[in-house]
């Protein structure tokens, strides 16, 4: 599914990579209209080799920004939808009796993409969310004894549906932690959504986009990003705001190392993406949420209604050292 | 149990810094201890390294165990006893090196550690010199340092660990001065430490033989020193009267025991001026004082005059000690002496010395009377052919005999022996008084000193209406050891024998120098007492202090430095992440009369202060740019500057 590319117009080296990364957003934008937070996050947490979880209500986009991704980036594309009825054979694949050759063969499910999108994860059973899962953990899978490799770069976008409540398996705490970033999407404001309204259908818009990378270029773009440099100064930010979670009598139970790891590897992702020098306290101000509103259990009294108000609690609450 | 023994080789890091701590805590035991306790010492060190150097297994607990019992009786049977410093201290350094070979974790190796510093401490027990305090400081440095060796493994530099130590002893040293200020000094202690009776010190002894003072001769060592209020009198007239011998036995001479004698300071008629002075006598393990010619007035309570006018104290003088004494070089004693007195001092063994008697005899019929055969006998040991010297020939029975007829060489002991024998021959009470003889001036301390060498040996003969008068036969031969004094003549020789006058004399120059050192040492640190601590505390406006008061003062200045000593600590205590580039970014957020807001990042801020507009957006975002170049990105050096530069050209 991979499709032609432009490159030979992008200059070459580091400003090479900014170009591309300059260009995806702009593409982007032009998709998902007035969100370029949001977009800047799901560039973010593709670079930091994370996976990532949208929660929001339907209508809103969700599925337009995992495809507009996978479009705009170059990689193939496989959507899951997730039911209550989907077994894991049916995202891993299953062998087949093939009767000419008298041998089984593996017919490899949709799992085995770059970019998938997981839609309404929390419909389908636990053991069907638990494969999908344990892919993203281990960027591999087994069957009939046989361990297959996940292709590069293998990148899960997640949605859920927050609303409902009946026949639904909302995922634990601890596989929440799979995906590095839970993002929300939102209503757009008023301009976006009139020009939505008013525009061009935007799947129509989506067929005629063009791919601004290749799969190895992004894995270039990863390690450019996992070299952004972290100071002294940054790490102390860090423990400051890990420490506050832990110790906040508004958050019951605290983030935890693994939780600081990927705070900094999505901040770093971040500040790559925001072209600086290092790892800004902004940068980690603008992935928390992000990265630690599904890690973060509140207490039972908190004043704080979302997980977001939470974090940004957390953040007005620890001065930068 | 096999496997519990086994090395790893986890101490090779820290072992040779603890084995050098305990090396240390050794040295000054060394010249006290016997050799194989030093050797067993280092052969256990080196032991213990080698094993650990090459992974073996430390030696089963029945070869320790023999080991400590031998080494036990090896104390016991050098010694003949395990109490006291000498085989205290053996035992502590044998058993410390035994302790080694049993040391497999960090624990043991602190309580070695412990022990090295106990091994310092003891080592003051037996006696405190100048080198004492540099020593215990740099010492207590290897200890401190080898502590913190163990405990900050890899992350510490040996060097940084020595700065460690060195301003830990820095914090401890006011302390440590107050407490040695102010801890209440009590005239008796506490505690007595029984002394090591085994080592003996050179000196003077209760008795007289003939060889005895010719082999202290030799002996540099300090016997005491004396610093006069006035002027120092000339070298004839510095007879330091120690004690007075009264019996013979055909050979020896001995004295009395020390005991109080009221009436021996009455029997003292003095005229001419008195000298005072201030004698700091060295550690005799005697009771004896001594002071010039004959004392009327001293110090110390416990000091007090006996028969023959020979001064002692209740106590052997185990330390230091420095008392004041008042003496007068003219004088007559016992002007009357009773009959019983006279035939007292002037017996002889019945039949010894025969040659000596006859002599004495006849000479005293040539002579007349008492005052010129005393002349008389002056002259023949003057004019005949006798010498002075400090190897005379070994005397056999009748010593005195011997000498004065065949060998005729001696020393002053010799001459003293001959002179009262020949004195007592004809009934003239004579008496043997030992002490010592001149003594040499430190032209820097403006103090004398007195050495062993100096000790001497004279004779005071009674004369019917002079009383006691000290005469000096060694005067008479060897005139010169009485107006230069035994060490400058020693020195001389010394010199003339190596053909090294100059480096001698240089040599001998920084000899005094260290003395005067010393004498201050003594008198300033050492020599702090009770006495001294009374009037320090006087001179401080502490009047009567007693045991209690002395106590609460010294709780409360230590209470008062460490509290000291902690502001200090923390007002120079910087939190670790306030780098320069932060500082600086301070200085903006100053200037800018804004705060930031809790959590608030230098983009935010930058952008709230746009909004005021009182400052160039240029500028504001250089700066904010520069510091976060700075302080979170690669590029730190050129970034500082520019923020720097930034910094400093707003206004």
């Amino acid at each position: 599914m991979q499709r032609s590319t432009t490159l030979e117009t992008v200059p070459a080296g580091r400003n090479a990579q900014r170009a591309v990364l300059d260009r995806a957003r702009t593409s982007l934008g032009t998709i998902i209209l007035g969100k370029d937070e949001q977009i800047s996050l799901a560039i973010a947490c593709l670079l930091a080799r994370g996976h990532l979880l949208i929660e929001d209500l339907p209508g809103l986009g969700k599925t337009m920004l995992a495809q507009a991704l996978s479009r705009v980036l170059g990689l193939t594309f496989r959507r899951i939808q997730f039911t209550s009825d989907l077994l894991p054979a049916d995202i891993i694949g299953v062998s087949v009796f093939r009767q000419n050759s008298g041998e089984f063969e593996f017919q490899p499910g949709p799992i085995f993409s770059q970019l998938i999108l997981a839609d309404e994860v929390n419909r389908a059973t636990p053991k069907a969310q638990s494969a999908l899962l344990e892919a993203m953990e281990e960027h591999q899978v087994s069957v009939d004894g046989n361990t297959r490799e996940l292709p590069v770069p293998f990148f899960v976008v997640a949605t859920q549906n927050p609303g409902d409540q009946i026949g639904t398996f909302p995922l634990p705490e601890s596989q929440l932690d799979r995906f590095l970033m839970r993002i929300e999407i939102g209503y757009p404001n008023e301009e976006s959504e009139r020009e939505l309204i008013a525009g061009e259908d935007r799947r129509a818009m989506l067929k005629n986009i063009d791919a601004v990378t290749t799969p190895e270029m992004l894995i270039a773009l990863q390690q450019a990003a996992s070299k952004v440099p972290v100071t002294d100064a940054l790490i102390s930010y860090v423990q400051a705001l890990v420490r506050h979670t832990r110790e906040s009598a508004e958050i019951e139970i605290g983030m935890s190392p693994r939780g600081a790891q990927a705070l900094v590897a999505a901040a770093r992702a971040y500040a790559y993406v925001e072209n600086h020098a290092g790892v800004y306290p902004d940068d980690v101000q603008a992935v928390f949420a992000a990265v630690a509103g599904h890690r973060l259990k509140p207490a039972g009294s908190t004043r704080f209604r979302s997980p977001a108000e939470l974090c940004q609690h957390v953040l007005d609450s620890v001065a930068i050292p | 149990m096999t496997r519990a023994r086994g090395t790893d080789g986890s101490l090779l890091a820290s072992l040779p810094w603890t084995l050098a701590a305990l090396i240390i805590a050794l040295v000054p035991h060394v010249p006290f201890l016997p050799v194989w306790i030093s050797g067993a010492f280092l052969g256990c060190a080196a032991w213990r390294y080698i094993i650990e150097k090459r992974r073996r297994t430390l030696p089963s607990s029945w070869l320790r165990a023999a080991l400590a019992l031998f080494c036990f009786l090896g104390v016991l049977f050098t010694y003949s006893s395990i109490s006291g410093v000498g085989p205290g201290s053996a035992l502590l350094a044998i058993m410390a090196a035994l302790k080694l070979l049993e040391t497999r974790k960090r624990r043991d190796q602190f309580v070695l550690l412990f022990l090295s510093i106990f091994l310092v401490m003891s080592s003051l027990l037996r006696e405190q010199y100048l080198w004492s305090l540099p020593y215990m400081v740099v010492s207590l440095l290897v200890i401190m340092s080898a502590w913190l060796r163990m405990s900050a493994g890899e992350s510490q530099s040996p060097r940084q660990s020595f700065a460690t130590a060195g301003r830990l002893l820095m914090y401890a040293a006011p302390l440590a001065i107050v407490m040695w200020v102010f801890f209440p000094r009590i005239a008796t202690p506490f505690w007595t430490v029984p002394i090591d009776t085994s080592q003996a010190t050179s000196g003077i002894s209760d008795t007289m033989s003939p060889g005895d003072i010719s082999s202290l001769s030799m002996s540099n060592e300090v016997a005491f020193r004396v610093s006069f209020d006035d002027a120092i009198p000339e070298p004839r007239e510095r007879y330091w009267r120690g004690l007075v011998l009264i019996r013979f036995n055909g050979r020896t001479w001995t004295g009395r025991d020390p005991g109080i004698s009221p009436g021996a300071l009455e029997q003292i008629e003095v005229t001419g001026e008195p000298i005072d002075y201030e004698v700091t006598l060295e550690p005799t393990r005697q009771q004896w004082v001594f002071a010039l010619d004959v004392p009327t007035q001293w110090s110390l309570s416990e000091i007090f005059m006996g028969p023959d006018q020979q001064l002692a104290r209740n106590v052997p003088f185990e330390q230091r000690v420095a008392y004041r004494i008042t003496s007068f070089t003219n004088y007559k004693i016992s002007a009357e002496l009773s009959n019983l007195y006279r035939s007292w001092y002037s017996s002889l063994p019945e039949g010894s010395n025969p040659r000596t008697a006859e002599l004495a005899r006849q000479m005293r019929s040539d002579a007349g009377s008492d005052s010129a055969y005393v002349e008389s006998v002056l002259q023949k040991l003057n004019r005949e052919e006798y010498f002075y010297t400090l190897d005379p020939p070994p005397l056999g029975s009748d010593p005195v005999d011997r000498f004065l007829f065949d060998t005729k060489r001696g020393f002053c002991e010799h001459y003293a022996s001959a002179f009262a024998v020949m004195m007592r021959s004809v009934g003239i009470p004579a008496r043997i008084v030992l002490g010592y003889q001149g003594g040499e001036i430190n032209p820097l301390g403006g103090h004398l000193i007195v050495r062993q060498s100096d000790a001497h040996a004279w004779t005071e003969v009674w004369l019917d209406g002079l009383g006691w008068y000290r005469v000096d036969p060694t005067a008479a031969v060897a005139p010169e050891r009485i107006d230069i004094g035994a060490s400058d003549a020693a020195f001389e020789a010394f010199g003339r024998a190596w053909g090294l006058t100059a480096p001698s004399r240089l040599l001998h120059r920084a000899k005094l120098a260290w003395d005067a050192l010393d004498a201050k040492w003594n008198e300033l640190v050492l020599g702090y007492g009770p006495d001294a601590q009374n009037s320090f505390m006087k001179w401080l406006g502490m009047n009567n202090p007693t045991w209690r008061k002395m106590m609460l003062t010294l709780i409360a200045l230590v209470g008062g430095l460490v509290m000291l000593i902690s502001v200090v600590l923390m007002l120079r205590y910087r939190p670790p992440l306030k780098d320069n580039a932060a500082l600086l970014y301070q200085q903006f957020v100053k200037k800018t009369g804004l705060e930031p807001h809790t959590g608030e990042t230098a983009l935010v801020f930058a952008a709230r202060i746009a909004k005021t507009g009182q400052f160039p957006e240029q500028t504001v975002d250089e700066i904010t740019e520069a510091y976060l170049d700075a302080r979170y990105g690669r590029n730190n050096a050129a970034a500082f500057e520019r923020l720097r530069t930034a910094v400093r050209a707003m206004a």
